[in-house]
């Protein structure tokens, strides 16, 4: 039970233009933004099985494995140890690691009422997290891969804990914190402005709509 | 806001008490999702609930494509057409999305009343817009073959997922806000 001086809940629905603008800016920004990523995914790729590569030789003594993009949005893990005819062990998508950057984007640029400056300041902090999460991803689909996908090699060098780790982590990274990841860091971002927990910015340029607040005060 | 003398005043402990909330919320959301997908890959929960879900939503998608003309019938899981026919399996039945909603909507903080009345609108929104998904991805295959594999991977992932988060938006926006706190409560 509430004490008697205990601030009461504001019973009335936040304002509905915050909505609106919201969902306006995403519709507006989304195809843009696609296409943006679009244009970028062939270095973005690059950079992706770069840093995947370089993690994977760190765990590995001699360095075997080669990550080699296949076309715009696949790529093949090979393993130099293996007799040629059998050394590219897998392919996979490298858009469907990454697509979410779509919606990172989306979401970090849609949030209305926030200076550019600082949209775009969060958006690349953003952006810095999920390169890091792509990066591991691609990671653990190559060590999951070598763990349970190629018979009894697998069998042979990774024994039953080191496979189910590697299977229970890349299938948490693929799906549900890979699809999660976007709105995480939205939320990291913008949790207090929804709810309206954080205090008013001391100066508050006058817009027709009302503005959240972004995590540092609007300039 | 005064801070009390016994509260850490590092920039380590202002950061963890001025975000409390969001850390809260993420700690939250980030265990019941990794829970609630940990325990979907367990077969028995796949073979048992997920498969025969899955297999709900190949049969309300076969209905509706036979409204729309489309000569299909259904067989467990797959919607077969005299062109083409699609699979539906995990990851194409809106069950992560579901489940990323369910995580953000019982890691938020507000009356289980307004979570559960959530949860039960959200749920059903989802399955409709997945409805929507599996139908138009069919007719990608049969009259666009070439985008399919854009539309399946990128497109409707990319419009599942953000509808889902702009109704976890639109709920915890709907939720009566906290009143400031008082003077006195400083």
């Amino acid at each position: 039970m509430k004490e008697p001086s205990e601030p009461q809940a504001d019973p009335s629905p936040p304002a509905s233009p915050r909505m609106r603008g919201l969902v306006r800016n995403l519709l507006l920004l989304i195809v843009p933004v696609a296409i943006v990523w679009y244009l970028v995914t062939p270095i973005y790729n690059r950079l992706l099985l770069g840093g995947a590569q370089s993690l994977l030789h760190w765990t590995e003594s001699p360095d075997v494995t080669n990550l080699l993009p296949r076309d715009s949005q696949a790529a093949y893990i090979q393993r130099r140890d293996f007799p040629p005819t059998k050394s590219l062990v897998h392919a996979f998508q490298l858009t469907d690691v990454h697509f979410h950057l779509i919606l990172v984007a989306t979401l970090f640029l849609a949030i209305p009422g926030i200076p550019w400056r600082q949209r775009l300041e969060n958006l690349a902090w953003a952006i810095g997290v999920t390169v890091f999460f792509d990066i591991l991803l691609v990671f653990l689909i190559v060590k999951s891969t070598y763990a349970t996908g190629l018979g009894s090699w697998s069998a042979g060098h990774y024994g039953p804990f080191a496979q189910n780790a590697y299977g229970l982590l890349k299938h948490l990274l693929d799906l549900p914190f890979k699809l999660g990841l976007p709105f995480v860091l939205w939320a990291a971002f913008y949790l207090g402005d929804l709810r309206g927990d954080r205090p008013e910015p001391v100066v508050a340029a006058p817009r027709s709509t009302p503005l959240p607040r972004s995590r540092k005060k609007a300039r | 806001m005064t801070t009390p003398a016994s509260e850490p005043t590092s920039g380590v402990g202002r950061f963890f008490r001025t975000n409390r909330r969001e850390i809260r919320f993420l700690v939250l959301f980030a265990l019941i999702l990794g829970a609630s997908f940990a325990l979907i890959s367990v077969n028995w929960v796949n073979d048992h609930v997920i498969e025969p879900f899955t297999g709900g939503i190949a049969s309300a998608s076969t209905g509706a494509l036979n409204l729309l003309g489309q000569k299909v019938h259904q067989q467990g899981t797959l919607i077969q057409g005299p062109r083409f026919a699609v699979n539906i399996k995990n990851g194409c039945n809106g069950v992560e999305a579901m489940l990323i909603f369910l995580a953000a909507v019982l890691a938020f903080p507000a009356p289980w009343k307004s979570k559960l009345a959530g949860l039960a609108l959200g749920i059903v929104a989802i399955q409709a817009i997945n409805l929507i998904r599996v139908v138009a991805l069919y007719l990608t295959g049969v009259y666009f073959p070439k985008v399919f594999n854009a539309s399946h991977t990128v497109i409707w992932q990319t419009i599942v997922i953000l509808a889902s988060v702009l109704l976890w938006i639109y709920w915890a926006n709907r939720l009566p806000r906290p009143a400031p706190p008082s003077e006195s409560a400083a």
